[in-house]
């Protein structure tokens, strides 16, 4: 007694028990296996919070099958099929033979097919049939059918249809009874032994394989019976979750199942898409399906007017790119809507009104990857052979050339673009997009406000963003061609010293290249809060000053101050009898109260080397929250050239005023006022300047 | 494949001019698009070619310095002077005008021209023939914001101290890593036979390669004296063929 061509014996005992049963007697076994791990019958009116006897009950049911199953091979004539398709008069295949095994297994290990349907009953009509089946092929996922209801099932349907079954079109229709359930999860134990590395016997290896390997699912149409229900809840061990059509009790925590276990009752419209998501299923799209060639080699293409054929939004033109977040059944993965004339409507050589709206949901995505998956727009649109993209946001700019057009571009598929390299690139976020693209200028009127808001609120928590906030910095190794000893840490609270880089930027260069002169700096231990030194960051200047600099402090430039390239918009230097610091611009060629012109005190900072007492930093570093906190921060400030003063006082007098300090700005002393630091200190004194009273500097 | 032509030379040699018909040149030649590059700030090289000129590349890196952590529409750097850089050049059907502007002011710009150059030479990738308009100083070859060069054009008028001048460039660019492929001399408004004993001799010591002598031509003297671009002076008139025959020589079919 054996299943057809099988090197497995009965896969599912096989695996799961470590059986090797090839006779009749063998089965009694096997019997016994089930009576043993049968639960007692629950009480009718009593929930069970956890799932373990469901759990046995259920593969209990799936040994009951196989011995059924089993049986049926011993009959004359075979009730089934042994073959890859039907035929015109015979429908059902039963177990698939080692030689199908080999060829379709392994479409579920190398991805070609992430994994199967295994679908019970019969749908309510024909058409529904037809629908679904076609739905599910077309994302490469196998289709098991058994189990009928009353003499009818989906197999059945689909044949009266004329739709060609078979492992070869991956329709393939196992029996029709419920038992023959059992061919599609034996079916899957089989693939873990053969291309898991699982031995037989070792049922936690074999069910965790196909839960974290095969996306599988049960689909369950029509009415579910006892039967059906132990069918779903053998289902369960391996990972299986079932989605019905029908009303019946749903179980949703995440526990065996990567999401819920029992969903119900979901309409037949979305029933795919819905059994897709719970199963934590991931859409692949291996093409770009657009009518002009994609890739990497077309980035940087710019398209001359002179090929031009229509220009979108731009600097003639409104428009705007949002990528903004909705909740999974918000949103139709796939789904591209055009609101405006197409590409065929508008005028050669025309610029007109272009928005891209993406709407995103995943059970991982978060608002914070908004900004992300919006800044790759860039590198997506440009891919496109004859698309040139510029900018983001509401100055987005984009061209499509003549030849693109003529090759049948149309507005809709840059939506997708969109949509196929969402879920290549970023599918471990993303399980559906959908998008809306708009080229009619009052209809942009309409939504701009709300992408503007939405652009808002983001910059206002990224300008929130502390050094506490996040766990790495980014570093900046470009100018070490002149000072081969230093590195410059950037931190949210810390812009880069020669003020034209800030922490964004750095972690924007990261990820557009990954091998550039940004690199992330996790922070890791903190080793001093106050004075900004953390293990992470020290690890990493000490590596890439070639073991120069050990240590340093980001908010302190009395105690291992961070270094300077050369390249800092200003320096800050103490002024020991004003018990403060003077901060002067490069532009202010002068002398100042130390003694050293700009240029002199350049020679004291730059270079890589720690000069306590001294730091160079950008103008931005001044407005910071962290500037020089550990040794007291902006109260220190007792002389500042005029030009920068001017500049920066409204806001100096801002933080001032949060100290406590009214008019700020006025008590720190200009070379209007004093060019000497004795001059620096009667000046102080008439103005009763804070630092006069704070601790000493030292 | 891009080809780069780059043209310097001192003052008042008539550089700029030869610029101007160069690009024409070649895009009349069948040699497709242009990006014509005006790397003198002393001169408007979009005056010659009779379009108006685009904001500066060195105006577009002020302001994002200026902006540092304000910049529009939450664009980070790249993106932003990618933006403006497209949006500053001027196009016209036979060629794009990309003006550098004024060498940087005092401070840091290592990080805007690390951006630039990577930017510049995306932009340089989409043409046939770059031409750059360089000062004689070479500020943009040396800042390295303008790319590699296959073919530099020193032009001089035909006279001993123009020739020391052309002679002190070629070591000056010997020096800059700057990868150049071939250096030559073009003597403007002459004639080869014409050329002294003493120039032919400091040509040698210089150890300068004579590429061409280009004639004086009237309509060139026209258009500048009426203040119109010499782009658009008729093809036959002496200067535009001889510069074909350069042109001939550079890259021979």
């Amino acid at each position: 007694m054996e299943f057809p061509n099988t090197g497995y014996y009965l896969p599912l005992s096989h695996g799961i028990l470590g059986l090797k049963i090839d006779t009749l007697g063998g089965l009694r076994e096997l019997l016994e296996q089930a009576q043993e791990i049968l639960p007692p019958i629950p009480d009718e009116r009593l929930f069970v919070p956890y799932l373990g006897h469901a759990l046995d009950a259920g593969m209990a049911t799936l040994f009951a099958d196989e011995i059924i199953e089993a049986v049926k091979y011993t009959h004359d004539p075979l009730p089934y099929l042994t073959e890859t398709n039907p035929t015109a008069d015979r429908l059902w295949l039963g177990a698939a033979s080692d030689v199908i095994l080999r060829e379709r297994g392994i479409e579920f290990v190398d991805g070609t097919a992430p994994g199967f349907a295994a679908i019970v009953g019969k749908c309510p009509t024909n058409e529904i049939a037809v629908k679904i089946a076609r739905e599910l092929q077309e994302k490469n996922i196998y289709v098991f059918m058994s189990a009928d209801i009353d003499g009818d099932s989906m197999a059945q349907q689909l044949r009266e249809e004329g739709v060609q079954l078979g492992w070869d079109t991956r329709l393939v229709p196992f029996g029709d009874d419920v038992s023959a359930t059992v061919h599609a999860l034996g079916f899957a134990t089989r693939v873990a032994l053969s291309f898991g590395g699982a031995q037989a016997g070792d049922f936690a290896r074999i069910l965790q394989y196909n839960k974290n390997r095969t996306f599988a699912f049960v689909l369950a149409f029509g009415e579910v019976d006892n039967e059906k229900h132990a069918q779903a809840a053998g289902a369960l061990n391996f990972g299986f979750p079932t989605i019905a059509d029908t009303d019946i009790g749903q179980i949703l925590p995440s526990g065996i199942c990567t999401y819920e276990h029992v969903v119900s009752p979901v309409g037949h419209d979305e029933i795919v898409s819905k059994a897709i998501e719970v199963r934590g299923l991931k859409v692949n799209i291996a093409e770009v399906p657009i009518p002009v060639p994609f890739g990497p080699a077309f980035h940087g293409e710019r398209i001359r007017k002179a090929d031009m054929f229509v220009e979108l939004s731009g600097p003639r033109q409104p428009g705007f790119e949002l990528a903004t977040t909705r909740e999974l059944n918000e949103v139709e993965d796939g789904k591209i809507t055009l609101i405006g004339p197409d590409i065929d409507k508008v005028e050669e050589g025309s610029s007109i009104p272009f928005a891209l709206l993406i709407e995103v949901a995943g059970r991982k995505m978060q608002p914070d990857f908004e900004p992300v998956l919006e800044r790759q727009m860039h590198e997506f649109m440009n891919g496109a052979h004859g698309v040139f993209h510029n900018g983001q946001r509401d100055i987005n700019w984009m061209r499509i050339s003549k030849e693109a057009k003529e090759a049948g571009l149309n507005f809709g598929h840059l939506g997708s673009i969109i949509h196929a390299v969402y879920h290549q690139e970023f599918g471990t976020i993303v399980d559906k997009v959908q998008i809306t693209i708009i080229t009619d200028a009052d209809e942009i009127a309409k939504h701009i406000d709300t992408a503007r808001e939405a652009y808002r609120v983001r910059d206002e928590r990224m300008a929130g963003l502390t050094d506490e906030s996040v766990d790495t910095f980014y570093s900046c190794l470009l100018c070490q061609s002149f000072a081969p000893n230093h590195v410059c840490v950037i931190t949210p609270e810390r812009s880069g010293l020669c003020g034209a880089y800030n922490w964004l930027d750095g972690k924007a260069a990261y990820e557009i290249k990954p091998t550039g002169g940004n690199q992330p700096v996790p922070k890791e231990r903190v080793i001093d809060g106050e004075k900004g030194q953390w293990s992470g960051v020290n690890d990493y200047a000490y590596t890439n000053t070639h073991k120069h600099i050990e240590k340093f402090n980001a908010y302190s430039m009395m105690e291992d101050p961070m270094t300077s390239c050369g390249c800092f918009e200003c320096i800050s230097c103490i002024l020991p009898m004003c018990n403060g610091i003077m901060t002067v611009h490069r532009e202010f060629t002068e002398m100042t109260p130390v003694g050293m012109k700009f240029s002199t005190l350049a020679g004291t900072v730059g270079g890589g080397v720690q000069s306590p007492g001294f730091i160079g930093h950008s103008k931005q570093y001044i407005l910071s929250k962290k500037f020089i906190r550990a040794d007291g921060g902006i109260k220190r400030l007792v002389w500042m050239h005029k030009a920068l003063k001017d500049q920066l006082g409204n806001l100096i007098n801002k933080l001032g005023a949060e100290e406590g300090i009214e008019n700020f700005i006025d008590m720190i002393a200009d070379e209007t006022v004093a060019t000497t630091e004795e001059e620096v200190l009667e000046h102080l004194t008439r103005m009763n300047h804070p630092a006069l009273s704070m601790p000493s500097m030292f | 494949m891009t080809k780069t032509i780059a043209i310097t030379g001192k003052g008042g040699v008539g550089k700029s001019t030869i610029a101007a018909l160069l690009i024409r040149t070649l895009n009349q030649r069948g040699g497709g698009s242009v990006l014509a590059v005006d790397a003198d700030s002393n001169v408007n090289l979009n005056d010659l070619l009779g379009v108006e000129a685009g904001v500066s590349v060195g105006h577009i890196r002020e302001e994002m310095k200026e902006k540092v952590n304000d910049l529009p529409g939450g664009m980070t750097k790249q993106q932003f002077l990618e933006y403006k850089i497209n949006e500053g050049l001027v196009e016209q059907d036979a060629f794009d005008l990309i003006t550098m502007g004024r060498p940087e002011g005092p401070g840091c710009y290592c990080y805007a021209n690390n951006v630039l150059k990577d930017i510049l030479k995306t932009l340089s990738d989409n043409y046939e023939h770059v031409v750059i308009d360089n000062e004689a100083g070479m500020e943009h070859l040396s800042r390295r914001t303008a790319q590699d060069i296959d073919h530099l054009l020193i032009i001089s008028n035909p006279s001993v101290r123009g020739i020391q001048t052309a002679g002190r460039i070629n070591r000056l660019l010997a020096e800059l890593d700057t990868r150049v492929g071939r250096r030559f001399l073009l003597l403007n408004r002459t004639r080869e036979d014409r050329l002294s004993p003493a120039i032919r001799e400091q040509i040698e010591a210089e150890g300068l390669e004579l590429l061409a002598c280009l004639p004086d031509d009237d309509e060139v003297r026209a258009s500048d004296e009426n203040g119109e671009p010499v782009y658009s002076i008729p093809e036959d008139s002496p200067l535009p063929s001889a510069l074909s025959d350069c042109l001939d020589k550079l890259s021979p079919t």
